[in-house]
């Protein structure tokens, strides 16, 4: 066997060659699979340094938390996204991560990625280190400063009456200095959310922020290194924290304890967990509502903004009840009515049984205020003891509790100080912020209930025997067993074992890559089948030989299988070092050429040995089976034309209907697609064209079939014309080798140029609503959420709009979105998304529709399709949208699977897929409805994400004015068009890698073509040789079968193209086609093919001829 | 003027550390219209010398000269018009392209002819008639017997008016009426054409047909 090997060492290192290949595209793809899931999981390991777990809350907490988590080692950080701007230059950044920091932090990466953020001697602002893509963006190096803004946090609620919402307040700003650029890799690199880009880093002295935050000793996140402990910190952290830590503020007053919210009002669950901690301690309680009514008014009379308290007084303790009168009965208060205090009631001239009338303040949709009335029966006059003598019983209002009088409030809301008269005066002198008024609960509930609850304290009596304080120091301690912590955000998450888990990635590259490869395998394993058939051809006689002196079929088939497995063995071996090449060289592709689709330049090679012999198996499998056609007809030659040298008889094509069935069916089919089209106007329509295409497609390659059988007639002509009929004659002579050699030619050409023709570049069709723009031309951001309406001047004026400004804005309208962040859902983001990013569509956007659901369930209301958002789901999941692309290969969800995501109450909540929107600019999201959003996100106040309709000749003044004024809220505006582009990009990326891969496939194939060239050469060197006799000159005889390859090639690369391009027409008049690159390509595959061919006959005719012409030979 | 001229034509091969003498200084000389039969046992050089005298090799040493001219001075391209315009074969294999028709076949050469293709057709189809094949002008080769395949063999090589009809074993492959057939046509057209007839032959029967034959033994020519 070994000596069989060495003698046809050329045919046989050629069939190694080609099994070499193709097993280096295939280990290839799969290394660069292992590689792109190897390079996120360093820059995961990279980024987080020693940290394994991670906890971020909404709200500061103590730090000291931290002290009490040892032996874990912990960093407590104020973790903020913000803005960043150089003062000088006005260079901004937006998507800002500014961390607050101390040593404790630093200690948790290498030593020599540590720095040092002490101010150096004459240095008048704080230091700041931020890393190279920031300190790029700004355009900034040491010593240059840079102002910070970020948003301050709140515990009121910002979209409630007492949330601060006026940019001054809401917004802080730090200046900087830098005193280090990092480079972007490990600590510079920092974040928890796994991303393969380098983010904005700027790290600040952790007091420096406390400072500018007004947290002292406070920090938001802790960052946890087990460093070997295997425990879990959670049980540490929950005996550490105490009722305030979670908001829950439990105060001792003269004859109760207060259990108060220092979010301004208890969550459902917080109000219920302190209910059921009373009772468990029997001790009565009295939850309270209170709010501030502008306006208490009886006929002309009228009382301005007094506090009022909604509560279901008690008759016993006295501490928990309201008093009719000086020293009269415990008050009860019907839903109806109200109880006014002595001084309220003598302002008003008010007697019970009148009817007075209430206003006050409610936030309404879009956090806009608005004034309500309710008119209530005065049900008694209640004096200043028990609950009724107060001062304490309201929350602390921002801007009036610390206030000396009236005159100085500073509430977050509009106060008409003219209202105010002495008289008010003196009864904040007297009495501050005592309720002038009292309703029931119910009633308080039922006015002023916010989405994040309505009850802001809790009072419970004291309980007999026992010092107030005492038991208030019992309630903390049953308290601290009520509430779950991890319903505050106080849970740990293993952000390293997430992030590794995130690293296996979203997108399977090397299931890509052995796609985009596909062409490149198929034509290897085509060449090595042909290689090898043209080795067991040359040794005809030699197997004839071997049946003719009894070897049994069955054993010459083995001795080939086993030359074959030698030979598949060899090429194995070497294709798998070839396959680190062919991965490194994707890689080099992938971080330079290809950068599109991965947006980073991290990308390191990775070999895993699972993966190299995974390569080796499949492709020694896909090998042998290359083999086997040729293994098989061993079987199938008679002995005595074996011993003749032949291998093969004339083919003949059986004359089976299924070729005109196809030729004109496929013909027809691409007719009616067309025809289709053009009358439902989807002329653009990728799958239309692709099902023209492949239908123009089989139809081409049926008529080629058609013609090899009836090729048979016409006169043969003379000089080149001749040899060119001759040639196309030929070509038909051997239908089977030629239509798989066109087969093969088309195929790739079709693919590459339907690919070429599929890129996508945005114009006006943007504008219309059902576009993937759905008619938005901008699109924007914003790094601090917006409680103001973009779309009210005056709201606009609050937030620093200029007149100029102004102007650019006439016209324009916005739809705000709630934001929960997340990570990327789309292709942007090559990490598996663990909790993808939220958007609230704002009912109005439900009303107006636009964009086009490639597949949705029935909507409720079928003329609004984004009524979907609305459809009741049994089960209690929330309907939800997102992008087909995303959801198909980034998500992995089709319609009516689930997401799960944490809500803010730490429990679980499921958004199904109802609908999933084409090419859209939502492909970072997931939609829901602003309603389910703020149902299960309350916590996430304000807007963070706008689709704005301007006018198409105005988007840069309108982007530049809302950019400029709202530059500190780290407002981004795009252009939906770019937006869409970035998404397209990867998605041109990858099609530029296929139809390179594809074009390098193709090229292989043409050498295919040379190999199946020569053998037909061989098999018609009887034949060649007689027109030699004839008088045919070498050039003629060469020029006859370079013509033959040549039309082969020219019809395969015709069939192909033109099925490809022919229905794609319609979008290629407006939408730019790569010819360049397309020709380009298939112009390299001709002449390659060409080239190819002029070696293999000219090696073969080199050989003599006269051998052929002998009776013997 | 001798149509054919052979003078001291050797042929040698080399294989390994010995030479192999196939052809030993053959010397002949036919005049128009002459016919010879070269016999031999195989192995004796008739084919070899076959090609050479139509062009098809070259004489290791040694001349050949057809109607006055040495074909094989001329280059490649110059050769195979020459061939083209003046030499005709038949082998033993009749060759015949089996895409192509009878007539088409017959019309090959002409394909790289300088006379060009006026009258091509119907000489075709006039030597096909001759050839008793007439009826069988849109047939294949596939369609056709033995016989009648070398019968088209003749015709194609004839097309050309050649000067020089060489024949390579023509009827080799085929019994012994069909032989016989053949060999009885191929000498009418021999001498209907007027052209010079050579033919390698292992048959006595078709060499006794011939005024003039030679026999091939190691190398070297006897004349009967």
């Amino acid at each position: 066997m070994l000596r069989g090997l060495i003698h046809y060492w050329r045919i046989n290192l050629a069939v190694v060659l080609a099994a070499a290949v193709a097993t280096s595209v295939l280990t290839g793809a799969l290394l660069v699979g292992d590689s792109v899931r190897g390079s996120l999981r360093a820059l995961t390991l990279d980024r987080l340094g020693r940290i394994d777990e991670a906890l971020v809350t909404e709200q500061p907490f103590r730090t000291t938390l931290a002290e009490a988590l040892a032996p874990f080692e912990v960093a407590p950080a104020l973790l903020l996204r913000g803005a960043a701007v150089q003062p000088d230059t006005g260079a901004r950044a937006s998507q800002v991560a500014i961390h607050g920091i101390d040593p404790r932090f630093l200690a948790l990466y290498p030593a020599e990625q540590r720095f040092d953020l002490a101010r150096r001697e004459g240095q008048v602002f704080p230091s700041l280190a931020l890393n190279e893509t920031l300190a790029r963006e700004l355009g900034v190096t040491a010593g240059d400063a840079v102002l910070l803004t970020f948003s301050r946090p709140s515990r009121i609620p910002r979209d409630t009456l007492l949330g601060e919402t006026d940019p001054g307040d809401v917004l802080a700003t730090l200046r900087l200095q830098v005193a280090e650029v990092l480079p972007d890799r490990g600590v510079g690199r920092f974040g928890l959310a796994p991303r393969q880009q380098a983010p904005h880093n700027a790290f600040v002295e952790l007091r420096q922020l406390q400072r500018v935050l007004q947290q002292p000793g406070r920090a938001n996140a802790l960052l946890l290194a087990r460093g070997g402990n295997p425990g879990d910190p959670q049980p540490a952290l929950r005996r550490a924290l105490e009722p305030e830590d979670l908001g829950v503020v439990v105060r001792s007053r003269e004859d109760r304890v207060a259990v108060e919210s220092r979010d301004f009002v208890f969550r459902p669950d917080v109000e219920a967990a302190i209910e059921q901690a009373a009772r468990d301690l029997k001790l009565p309680a009295v939850p309270v509502v209170t709010y501030l009514a502008n306006e208490i008014r009886l006929g002309e009379r009228s009382v301005p903004y007094s506090l009022v308290a909604a509560l279901d007084p008690l008759g016993a303790p006295e501490s928990l009840g309201v008093r009719l009168g000086a020293g009269g009965a415990p008050a009860r208060i019907s839903p109806d009515g109200i109880l006014l205090n002595t001084w309220t009631a003598e302002d008003l001239g008010a007697a019970v049984g009148d009817r007075v009338r209430l206003e006050y303040y409610v936030v309404g949709p879009r956090e806009q205020l608005g004034v309500e009335q309710v008119t209530l029966v005065v049900e008694g006059i209640v004096g200043f003891r028990g609950l009724g003598a107060d001062r304490d019983l309201a929350p602390e209002y921002p801007g009036i509790q610390e206030a000396d009088d009236i005159a100085s409030w500073d509430p977050p809301f509009p106060v008409d100080l003219d209202r105010i008269r002495p008289r008010d005066e003196d009864y904040w002198d007297r009495y501050r912020a005592t309720p002038k008024a009292f309703v029931a609960l119910a009633t308080g509930r039922r006015l002023w209930s916010t989405r994040y609850g309505a009850v802001n304290s809790i009072q419970l009596a004291g309980a007999p025997a026992e010092s107030i304080e005492a038991t208030a120091e019992r309630v903390r301690v049953a308290l601290a067993g009520r509430l779950e912590p991890e319903a505050f955000g106080f849970r740990f998450r293993p952000v390293r074992r997430q992030g590794l888990d995130a690293a296996s990635g979203a997108t399977d590259f090397a299931m890509l890559f052995v796609s985009f490869s596909f062409f490149l395998i198929a034509s290897s394993a085509l060449l090595i089948g042909l290689l090898f058939g043209l080795g067991v051809e040359q040794r005809a006689r030699e197997i004839g030989l071997l049946l003719a002196v009894g070897y049994p079929r069955r054993r010459v088939r083995l001795r080939w299988l086993g030359e074959g497995s030698l030979l598949a063995a060899a090429g194995t071996l070497l294709g798998a070092a070839g396959g680190i090449g062919y991965a490194w060289l994707m890689l080099v592709g992938l971080r330079t050429l290809w950068i599109g689709a991965i947006g980073s330049s991290r990308l390191e090679l990775y070999v895993a040995p699972s993966s190299l012999l995974l390569g080796a198996a499949i492709s020694i499998v896909v090998i042998l089976l290359s083999l086997l056609g040729s293994l098989v007809r061993i079987g199938r030659v008679p002995c005595p034309a074996l011993l003749a040298g032949g291998f093969r008889g004339r083919e003949r094509l059986r004359r089976g209907r299924l070729a005109p069935v196809l030729a004109w069916g496929g013909l027809l089919a691409a007719l009616a697609l067309v025809a289709t089209a053009l009358a439902t106007g989807a002329t653009e329509s990728p799958a239309l064209a692709f099902g023209a295409g492949a239908a123009l497609l089989a139809s081409g390659l049926a008529f080629f079939r058609l013609w090899c059988r009836g090729s048979r007639g016409g006169s043969l002509a003379r000089g080149a014309r001749a040899l060119a009929g001759m040639a196309a004659r030929n070509s038909a002579w051997n239908p089977g080798r030629s239509m798989l050699s066109v087969a093969l030619v088309a195929s790739a050409c079709f693919v590459i140029v339907l690919v070429a023709a599929s890129r996508h570049d945005f114009g006006d069709e943007l504008r219309d609503r059902s576009s993937g723009s759905g008619g938005f031309s901008l699109l924007a951001q914003a790094d601090v959420p917006l409680h103001q309406d973009l779309g009210r001047p005056a709201d606009r004026g609050e937030l620093g709009f200029d007149d100029e400004a102004e102007r650019a804005l006439e016209g324009v309208a916005f739809y705000p979105f709630r934001v929960l962040p997340g990570d990327d859902a789309s292709c942007l983001n090559l990490y598996r998304p663990e909790k993808p990013r939220v958007l609230g569509v704002p009912p109005e956007l439900v009303e107006r529709g636009g964009f086009t659901f490639q597949n949705s369930v029935e909507p409720p209301d079928p003329g609004r399709p984004w009524s979907l958002l609305e459809l009741p789901q049994p089960d209690g999941a929330v309907p939800a949208v997102a992008d087909a692309n995303s959801a198909q290969w980034i998500l992995h969800k089709q319609l009516g699977d689930e997401i799960e995501i944490e809500d803010d109450a730490g429990g679980t909540v499921r958004l199904r897929l109802v609908g999933v929107l084409a090419k859209s600019i939502f492909q970072s999201e997931i939609l829901i409805s602003e309603a389910a959003f703020l149902r299960h996100f309350p916590d996430r106040s304000g807007y963070g994400y706008f689709l704005i309709d301007a006018p198409p000749e105005r988007l840069e003044p309108v982007s530049g004015a809302l950019e400029s004024a709202l530059a500190r809220f780290g407002f981004d505006a795009v252009t939906t068009a770019e937006k869409l582009a970035a998404y397209q990009e990867v998605e041109h990326t990858y099609l530029s890698t296929f139809q390179l891969l594809g074009g390098l496939g193709l090229l292989l194939g043409t050498l295919g073509l040379g190999v199946v060239l020569v053998r037909n050469v061989m098999e018609r060197r009887g034949e060649l040789a007689t027109l030699r006799a004839c008088g045919f000159p070498r050039s003629s005889l060469v020029g006859l079968v370079l013509a033959e390859n040549g039309f082969l090639l020219l019809a395969g690369v015709s069939i192909g193209s033109l099925s490809a391009l022919l229905p794609s027409l319609p979008r290629l008049v407006h939408v730019p086609f790569p010819w360049t690159s397309v020709a380009g390509t298939l112009g390299v595959v001709l002449v390659v093919g060409m080239l190819a061919s002029i070696a293999a006959v000219l090696g073969t005719l080199r050989a003599p001829l006269l051998p052929a012409l002998k009776a013997d030979r | 003027m001798s149509a054919l001229k052979l003078h001291q034509v050797s042929k040698s091969y080399d294989t390994g550390p010995q030479r192999l003498e196939v052809l030993r200084e053959v010397s002949l000389e036919l005049a128009p219209g002459a016919a010879l039969a070269i016999t031999g046992p195989s192995g004796s050089g008739k084919s070899t010398l076959l090609h050479i005298v139509g062009t098809l090799d070259e004489p290791t040493s040694g001349r050949v000269t057809i109607d006055g001219v040495e074909p094989h001075a001329m280059s490649e391209p110059e050769l195979a018009r020459f061939r083209n315009d003046a030499i005709g074969f038949v082998f033993q294999e009749h060759h015949l392209l089996p895409q192509y028709t009878v007539l088409e076949n017959v019309l090959v050469p002409t394909v790289v002819s300088r006379r060009g293709r006026d009258g091509a057709a119907e000489r075709a189809r006039e030597l096909l008639d001759r050839v008793g094949l007439g009826a069988r002008l849109e047939h294949r080769p596939a369609e056709l017997s033995g016989g009648e395949r070398q019968r088209v063999a003749v015709a194609r090589a004839l097309i050309n008016h050649p000067r020089l009809l060489l024949c390579d074993e023509p009827t080799g492959s085929l019994d012994g009426p069909t032989a016989e057939k053949v060999g009885a046509l191929l000498f009418d057209l021999h001498r209907a054409e007027g052209n010079v007839l050579v033919v390698v032959t292992h048959s006595r029967e078709l060499a006794g047909r011939f005024e003039r034959r030679a026999e091939l033994r190691d190398g070297r020519c006897y004349e009967a």
